[in-house]
């Protein structure tokens, strides 16, 4: 268990808060972090890392202190075995992909870390580039193992698929979630896409102005009234087109655009930007093969 | 979205999926089916009070004394409004339990003689409709 209690005065553009989180994880989950901008998310990162010191708490993994304020206890980033991607990438700009994996690897790492690694990865035709020549989503591959090739117990991913499009978005989930499940990690991911943060976590904390205002499975956090609906997805309300006596929702769900036809009453108080819930009973929906041209 | 509130009253389950019978008042009973059984949803179970959905798309509407139809669900209704655009129209009908909403063709609600007034039913398959806890 990793027990996380911490308090911590933060300076905002919207003035000051306080970072106040009181947190039970289970080690092997994966925890996304959701809420708007300035609401402390990377700030527990950072000090679930070492690299922020709250005023006040106590950060204890199984058993072992890693931070508490009354004891004057304070474990430096590097005896707390965490890895951390950022939203921009840190690799080393004067070393390759390959040299930047061996940079990080610890003394008595097994031989064979970093070949798996940049197999998994699917590195090997970038392994001996620089940093500069490689795309945003080669990049946050690499710096993904990167963090991997340190063996950490718990790995902190903040926005890392932020900058990138849709399609590399939903590859480097597939690799994020690979290895998390492989290595056996326990993994902190900050995220603001709600098809990412349910495809990937089994738990997700709504942070807001420093503290949890919620905390459950995806689907408890955000589908609220479960519905009996099967064909269920959340998305962005785009735009709302009245079209005679029905009116016509677009909504972007992945990375795909969806229509819904409603009566207006149904679409009352949705304005574009909005958090949606699109659903429909399971019989509706037709299924058919796409035939490979 | 027409939504109305509801007990269920009895609940048939084979396989996953089960049919649940709501009872609204005053007196309208829907059935659903869902791919659910009161083990994978604790809510279904005789007498919880549930939400009764289902899309003004998915009304059908019939004239009163039509038989014959495969269709679960059938509430006598009156026509309380229409509101007629060039292809679809927009329908209020009037039953006990409260207020239902359809969407149809234009031409059908003519062809029909819908107006105010105008006896119907109005009938959901029971594939249409969808529940939810309270």
């Amino acid at each position: 268990m990793i027990e996380i209690r911490v308090r911590k005065i933060l300076e905002a553009r919207g003035g000051d808060f306080t970072l106040d989180v009181d947190l039970e994880l289970q080690e092997g989950e994966f925890i996304t972090l959701y809420g708007p901008s300035g609401s402390g998310k990377t700030s527990l990162l950072r000090s679930l890392a070492g690299l922020l010191t709250p005023d006040k708490g106590r950060i204890s993994k199984g058993g072992k202190v890693w931070f508490d304020s009354k004891e004057r206890v304070h474990m430096p980033p590097q005896k707390r075995n965490v890895g951390y991607v950022f939203q921009e990438n840190a690799l080393f700009p004067n070393m390759t992909v390959r040299g930047n994996l061996q940079f990080a690897q610890k003394k008595g790492a097994p031989p064979g870390l970093i070949e798996e690694l940049i197999v998994d990865m699917d590195l090997h035709d970038l392994q001996d580039r620089y940093p500069d020549t490689l795309s945003g989503g080669q990049k946050q591959r690499a710096s993904l193992a990167r963090a991997l090739a340190q063996q950490p117990d718990i790995l902190l991913l903040d926005e890392p698929l932020a900058a990138l499009d849709g399609v590399m978005r939903l590859k480097l989930q597939e690799y994020i979630l690979s290895s998390h499940r492989k290595f056996k990690l326990t993994t902190l991911m900050v995220s603001h896409d709600l098809a990412e943060i349910i495809k990937l976590s089994d738990t997700t904390i709504l942070l807001d102005k420093g503290r949890i205002s919620k905390m459950g499975t995806p689907q408890q956090v955000f589908m609220g009234n479960k519905l009996s609906g099967k064909f269920q997805f959340t998305g962005t309300l785009l735009e709302l087109e009245v079209q005679s006596v029905i009116t016509v929702a677009s909504v972007l769900i992945g990375n795909q655009i969806v229509k819904v036809a409603a009566h207006p009453t149904e679409v009352e108080g949705l304005s574009p930007g909005d958090k949606v819930v699109v659903a429909s009973k399971a019989f509706n929906p037709v299924i058919y093969k796409i035939e490979e041209k | 979205m027409n939504k109305f509130r509801g007990h269920i009253s009895t609940i048939e389950s084979d396989g996953g999926l089960s049919l649940v019978t709501v009872i609204v008042p005053v007196d309208m009973e829907l059935r659903c089916i869902v791919i659910d059984t009161p083990d994978s949803a604790p809510y279904l179970a005789a007498g919880r009070e549930v939400e009764v959905l289902f899309k003004e798309t998915e009304v059908v509407i019939g004239l009163e004394g039509t038989d014959g139809i495969s269709l679960s669900n059938q509430i006598p209704c009156v026509v309380e409004s229409l509101e007629t655009g060039v292809l679809l129209s927009s329908l209020d009908l009037k039953c006990p339990s409260g207020r239902i909403r359809s969407i149809i063709s234009t031409r059908s609600a003519g062809e029909l003689g819908l107006k105010p007034g105008t006896a119907v039913r109005a009938m959901i398959k029971l594939n249409e409709i969808m529940l939810s806890p309270i």
